[in-house]
């Protein structure tokens, strides 16, 4: 770490807090929902494996209306830079921002310039704010109100909970691997918040240019 | 880890005033329209069996005959056949005589 690098501050605290505690919960949720699709245990395992499931979603629930509340001014800006797409996006998406050819072909080739998430996060962000809110929504719906519920809609519940619990796990897997490979965005979400200039500025032109203002202090 | 410096941060106008008040409205319009829909489905979850009820007591309503002992059949075979309710011939046909407690089942 040079004494002369310049940094940017990319995970405040609260982003990193939410994000300890959506680790912290949706872990615990992602196995336990696996173990309770499968059924491989006996019945009083698996009804530990369900309270567990039901104390770590209602920890995730009570994270994300905080954050929602709290840091409803990052929610809103992450939400447009989600949704926000250009020619880029096809782009990165045509050659996979260059992973497959660097991990199996050891090649390095040219991405279109990306913005503070690239292409395949904005995906993942898309999948995150929608398939959270369904899986915090029926979740609860499953588990405390199955009584007041219709017939139909506990079905409908049911099978939208499946689904995109299959959805993020599998979305999880793939964060892991790339967030520990980008092993300076892993140490500023989880220990400072902060990354070098200078690879922001390689790895994320277009946020560096213009969403990044030096501090006057 | 030692806590250091850092010189760059976000510009807290990344997001323009307007552009906040339209994503904010689109944000919690779509997180309330299915609480509404829900709130709505939970309110008629009973609909069914309340018109259920409805055609009962409307059947009930328009029957002649309302209650079994106005049934003149049944007055006729007690008459003709089996004498009066709890008869030994009553008990006999009518009584059930296999009777198994289910309710701890």
């Amino acid at each position: 770490m040079s004494k002369n690098q310049s940094w940017i501050l990319k995970h405040p605290w609260s982003v990193r807090s939410f994000h300890y505690l959506l680790v912290l919960s949706f872990i615990p949720l992602a196995i336990t929902g696996v173990v309770l699709f499968f059924k491989p245990f006996d019945q009083l395992t698996m009804n530990l494996y369900m309270r567990i499931h039901v104390v770590t979603g209602v920890i995730l629930t009570l994270d994300a209306v905080a954050y929602f509340i709290i840091g409803f001014t990052r929610v809103i800006a992450f939400v447009k830079r989600s949704f926000s797409f250009s020619v880029n996006d096809i782009k990165w998406f045509s050659i996979l921002g260059g992973y497959p050819q660097k991990f199996l072909l050891g090649k390095k080739v040219p991405v279109p310039p990306m913005g503070k998430y690239n292409s395949g996060q904005k995906l993942f962000g898309i999948c995150v704010l929608i398939g959270g809110t369904i899986l915090i929504a029926t979740g609860w719906g499953l588990w405390g109100f199955p009584h007041i519920l219709p017939h139909g809609m506990t079905a409908l519940f049911g099978t939208l909970h499946l689904v995109f619990g299959w959805i993020l796990i599998l979305f999880l897997l793939v964060h892991v691997f790339l967030g520990i490979y980008m092993f300076d965005d892993f140490k500023a979400m989880f220990l400072h918040g902060k990354i070098p200039y200078e690879e922001a500025k390689e790895m994320a032109p277009l946020w560096v240019e213009t969403e990044i203002v030096k501090i006057e202090r | 880890m030692k806590e250091e410096r850092y010189q760059y941060e976000e510009s807290p106008s990344y997001v323009s005033r307007r552009e906040f008040i339209a994503i904010s409205g689109i944000v919690i319009a779509i997180l309330a329209l299915p609480a509404v829909w829900i709130r709505s489905a939970v309110v008629k979850r009973n609909s069914y069996i309340r018109a259920r009820l409805n055609g009962l007591y409307k059947d009930d309503a328009g029957s002649k005959v309302r209650v079994s002992h106005g049934n003149s059949g049944v007055a006729k075979l007690y008459k003709d056949f089996a004498g009066h309710p709890l008869s030994e011939v009553s008990e006999e046909l009518f009584h059930t005589q296999s009777y198994v407690n289910r309710t701890r089942i």
